[in-house]
């Protein structure tokens, strides 16, 4: 606090005055990068357009297609949810039919032989 | 390059709210009035869902898992597991790793913004703090999943006033007591802590008392003996 009060004046901290804006279509985005809804470039640059997504949104994109797809990376067995059915869900799908297929097979010569 | 322009042109367009700052403080209309019929259709009030497309999130995040190998060191059980940067690819680890309350103790879980190790040494740590809620053991089963899943979405969803602060979350599974710490940046920052730490109480409906710890102090203490520099 050695600076003088002039320079301290000049540096003060002030709240960025803020707020909200709920965007229900996306016509009322701006067409251009450097602008915010409600907004020009030269009244919104401090700060910039934050995304901000309510809890209840993004509960409503839990059921998305997208949600529920595995994720790609590979994951610790400790932490999986399914330590075995991970990979038996992978696995058995191939499995049973290349099974089913040659054993059709064994039994349709089996049975002709008959 | 100019496909992926169109591209993200139509992710940033699919956005449900943003928010900005008013320098000039002139355009004091609220555009939420505005579009007022479109949203009393909608019986919600929400943003129609649009599942063929990925929420871009506001930063990129970074899962966590604590091993508890005892072979490692403490810094080498710290796996850094995966990053995401949307909404459904939040959603697709969240569907397909363990609750906390089923995880073996001793394990932790971690979701911090990319580049923030979960570690007091990190650099956007070592002046930082932790609010911390800690969860009796009749908890894991009734709360524990709940307020772990409701204090990512906060700090996904940039739910803070003061998110710029937050450099992530901890869980702690634990014999004694299960912890979730919410990590911000500089313990000086009185009244962002504050804020952080009156909506997370708030949000998660937490009816007792939550403290802020110093990372400094909780280095140097065990962390039922560190005195708390806030309370809310």
């Amino acid at each position: 606090m050695s600076a003088s009060p002039i320079a301290r004046q000049a540096t003060q901290s002030q709240a960025i005055p803020s707020r909200r804006v709920l965007i229900t279509d996306p016509g009322q985005m701006p067409d251009v990068y450097s602008s915010t809804p409600g907004g020009t470039i030269y009244s919104t640059t401090p700060g910039g357009t934050r995304i901000v997504y309510e809890r209840s949104y993004l509960m409503s994109l839990r059921q998305s297609p997208l949600s529920n797809t595995p994720p790609k990376c590979a994951l610790p067995a400790a932490m999986l949810k399914n330590p075995s059915a991970s990979p038996v869900q992978v696995l058995p799908m191939p499995k049973p039919r290349s099974n089913s297929i040659s054993f059709d097979e064994s039994q349709e010569t089996f049975s002709m032989d008959l | 390059m100019p496909g992926n322009t169109n591209i993200s042109v139509s992710l940033v367009k699919k956005l449900g709210i943003v928010e900005f700052c008013d320098m000039a403080g002139n355009n004091a209309e609220e555009v939420e009035g505005s579009a007022g019929a479109d949203t009393k259709n909608n019986s919600s009030g929400e943003i129609p869902l649009d599942f063929t497309i990925k929420h871009p999130l506001q930063n990129t995040w970074s899962l966590w898992f604590y091993d508890n190998d005892r072979t490692k060191t403490w810094e080498e059980n710290q796996i850094e597991l995966t990053t995401f940067d949307c909404v459904e690819d939040f959603w697709r680890l969240y569907h397909h790793i363990k609750q906390p309350s089923e995880l073996r103790q001793g394990h932790d879980y971690a979701v911090f913004k990319q580049g923030i190790r979960p570690m007091w040494e990190d650099d956007a740590n070592k002046m930082g703090g932790r609010w911390l809620i800690s969860l009796e053991k009749k908890q894991r089963n009734s709360d524990l999943d709940r307020f772990w899943l409701d204090v990512i979405l906060l700090l996904i969803g940039e739910n803070f006033d003061h998110s710029e602060e937050i450099c992530g979350a901890v869980v702690n599974v634990r014999g004694k007591l299960d912890k979730i710490g919410v990590w911000t940046a500089d313990t000086s920052k009185q009244q962002a802590n504050l804020e952080i730490g009156r909506k997370l109480k708030e949000s998660l409906g937490i009816h007792g008392k939550i403290g802020f710890q110093l990372h400094r102090d909780t280095m140097v203490k065990h962390s039922s003996a560190t005195k708390n520099l806030y309370t809310v």
